[in-house]
């Protein structure tokens, strides 16, 4: 599916969700979500995370519900379901999506302008760096007798001079290779919207509406 | 094709407080076009700015333009549009890791030529021709962050051709890349001129290689405010300086059976992303001696310093003062080993000179010993009027001094090296490595320096180890 329109999918999904309270639901999406993940065949580490770091804040809430309120069992049930329902229905959106598609599929398709596109994409790449940078930075610090906590503004101003330098370099790097904002392109990897994308965006929205009410006027 | 004409060009970065000092003073110069020329001055004359307001990525990037002008062709630079810039001149870096803004080799080389709307069916056998032509086309889809400092160059200069740029410019190019990597890029670069009647011109304070290449050399003095082309003579004369040292004949002693270890290896193993670097049954390093440490681009030097310094894992052994580094706290390791990074900005923790001075004297082994002697470091350095200055604004051979001499300062007992003598000109690179003798003896130190350069490090050096095929070996020579 066409990647720009396969996260409006998801956050319309997660916005509906938001408001309703069929748990029923919330636990077919959130199964469907599972499907579509295991399709894209993750790291068993990766799928034990995904179904565990949602558990704390999911019980969290069920037994503040619980305990604290009386909106009851069902409630509870519902804001449980509903928290896995967004993680799998995210996870399977950016799972199955490569972060270099879902940027060109912004820029050739949601005409997000092109400066944006390629600045989110080369901050993206920066990412592992940011980290090897902060350990080299607190290393820079012991070295001279300077232990740099977590809590050290000088950690922060390094890290900040190290990213304006990183952005700065970036941006001449880009311009060097005849990138300039506005100016037109060509794209080696056309990503077209097609109409079976129309389809399946509308079709789930229409059958998730049409779950959702019929369940709730029985 | 198209001549570079420099015409009374004046270029200043305004300070906060609204002064104007020049960089540049009324430089002209004329490169001749499909020539290949060769910039050089010593470090910090201001080489790196006029090749960015050449490129045209100056004033758009920081500085004024305060008079004159640069003109390509019979156009002038400012007023090529930036989408057909690309076509004309295009530039590669003196950082190789801050010139690429996608994740891997192929998706670089196809970011260029969509900029430049090459029709997508053209761009895939562009792509290989211009891997070919470097011989990169086995770095197609490795991640860039994986790639040495030499294959980053490579791939930047893939881009260029692939860009099919008429003039070239090249800042430095070969500060991280090892010999045989710069012979490569330079026939590449001399073929391209040669078959394809490129413009190139290049800027380098080292000399060394070029004779055979170039057809023009021209100075920029220190002040920036002269730029000459030298007379064949005169040109000849100064690159004769600069002939490779015989180094081949150049023998250092075995490490000797007394010698006692410092930093011991046992069945170490390196590794970088998916491929071994080192496989090494033993090795050591000596207490109170400088040794060498050389081996080709991306085999895995910078990563065992860094191995050495807790900053990469390792498996296996590696022991400091008979200690597995892997158990010792940071913090501690660090009191007894320190790491000059290759990369000077990383090492800098303060904003001015002065500060960060102040900081390695109150944290010094011995901060008596070089409180009497710092005036003198720093004169003899050309650092004593910058004082005041912003650490990060120095020139790339002014960090490089600075970044030294306050690590040397620490008197930590083992000290590493990483390129220490990148962007360093002649006579600082002579002043430095006397600095680090003197020291070294006089603190007792143990260093361990790897450097692509090798001239005059016979005077530095004890030992030498060469890293090659997944080994550590103790060689006699030299080169």
């Amino acid at each position: 599916m066409n990647p720009s329109l396969k996260f409006l999918l998801a956050v319309l999904i997660a916005l509906e969700i938001s408001f309703t309270s069929v748990w029923t639901v919330n636990l077919a999406l959130a199964l469907m979500g599972l499907v579509i993940i295991l399709f894209s065949r993750p790291k068993l580490k990766r799928l034990v995370l995904l179904f565990f770091v949602p558990l704390i804040p999911a019980i969290a809430l069920a037994v503040a519900i619980l305990l604290q309120s009386n909106a009851g069992m069902h409630f509870a049930l519902v804001l449980f379901t509903r928290i896995y329902a967004y993680v799998f229905v995210g996870s399977a959106a950016t799972l199955t999506t490569s972060i270099s598609d879902l940027v060109m599929s912004l820029e050739q398709n949601a005409h997000v302008p092109s400066k944006f596109a390629y600045g989110f994409l080369g901050a993206f790449n920066l990412l592992p760096k940011i980290v090897s940078e902060v350990n080299i930075i607190r290393a820079a610090g012991n070295m001279r007798g300077q232990a740099l906590h977590f809590w050290s503004p000088q950690l922060y101003f390094k890290a900040i001079l190290a990213s304006l330098d990183w952005s700065e370099n970036l941006a001449e790097a880009i311009t060097s290779h005849g990138f300039s904002e506005g100016a037109p392109r060509t794209y080696f990897k056309q990503i077209r919207v097609r109409w079976w994308d129309w389809l399946i965006l509308f079709g789930s929205l229409a059958a998730l509406q049409f779950v959702l009410f019929g369940l709730h006027l029985q | 094709m198209a001549t570079i004409s420099v015409k009374n060009l004046s270029f200043s970065y305004p300070t906060e407080d609204g002064q104007k000092p020049l960089t540049l003073t009324n430089l002209s110069a004329t490169f001749p076009s499909g020539g290949f020329s060769l910039l050089t001055g010593p470090s910090g004359s201001g080489k790196s700015t006029l090749m960015k307001i050449i490129s045209g990525l100056y004033p758009k990037f920081g500085g004024l333009v305060t008079a004159g002008e640069v003109r390509l062709g019979d156009q002038k630079i400012s007023e090529i549009p930036e989408q057909d810039r690309g076509q004309l001149v295009a530039m590669m870096f003196q950082n190789p890791n801050q010139q690429f803004a996608m994740d891997t080799v192929e998706r670089e080389l196809i970011f260029a030529l969509e900029n430049q709307c090459v029709p997508p069916a053209e761009m895939m056998p562009r792509v290989d021709r211009a891997l070919d032509y470097v011989e990169i086309s086995q770095l197609r889809h490795r991640q860039l962050n994986s790639l040495s400092g030499g294959e980053k160059q490579k791939v930047a200069l893939a881009v260029i051709i692939a860009m099919k740029a008429d003039t070239i410019l090249l800042d430095e190019p070969f500060a991280s890349v090892d010999p045989i990597a710069r012979q490569l890029l330079l026939s590449k670069l001399a073929k391209l001129q040669h078959d394809e009647h490129k413009t190139i011109l290049i800027s380098d304070h080292d000399l060394e290689d070029y004779d055979q290449y170039i057809d023009h050399l021209f100075v920029l003095n220190g002040t920036g405010d002269s730029l000459k082309l030298l007379d064949k003579d005169a040109a000849e004369r100064k690159m004769a300086n600069f002939k490779r040292q015989d180094t081949s004949k150049q023998y250092l002693s075995l490490p000797a059976q007394t010698d006692h270890s410092i930093i011991e290896a046992h069945d170490l193993n390196l590794t970088a992303g998916t491929s071994t670097l080192l496989n090494q049954p033993n090795v050591s390093f000596f207490q109170h001696h400088i040794t060498l440490l050389t081996g080709a681009n991306g085999t895995g030097k910078s990563t065992l310093l860094l191995a050495i310094s807790k900053l990469h894992p390792y498996q296996g052994t590696l022991l400091l003062n008979q200690k597995e580094i892997a158990k010792i706290r940071n913090k501690q390791l660090l009191q007894e080993v320190v790491l000059v990074f290759q990369d000077a900005d990383q090492q800098f923790l303060n904003v001015t000179v002065t500060e960060e001075l102040a900081l390695s004297l109150k944290n010094s082994h011995t901060p008596e010993y070089f409180e009497k002697r710092l005036p003198d470091f720093l004169k003899q350095l050309q650092l004593a009027d910058l004082q005041d200055h912003v650490v990060y604004t120095l020139s790339g051979g002014q960090k490089k001094k600075l970044q030294i001499l306050e690590m040397l300062i620490m008197a930590t007992p083992v000290m590493l090296f990483d390129e220490p003598f990148t962007g360093l000109d002649f006579s600082s690179l002579q002043t430095v490595m006397a600095i680090m003798k003197q020291v070294a003896q006089d603190c007792q130190q143990t260093m361990v320096i790897v450097s692509h350069q090798l001239f005059g490090l016979d005077a530095l050096v004890d030992y030498h180890v060469k890293l090659e095929n997944k080994h550590l070996q103790y060689v006699e020579g030299l080169a």
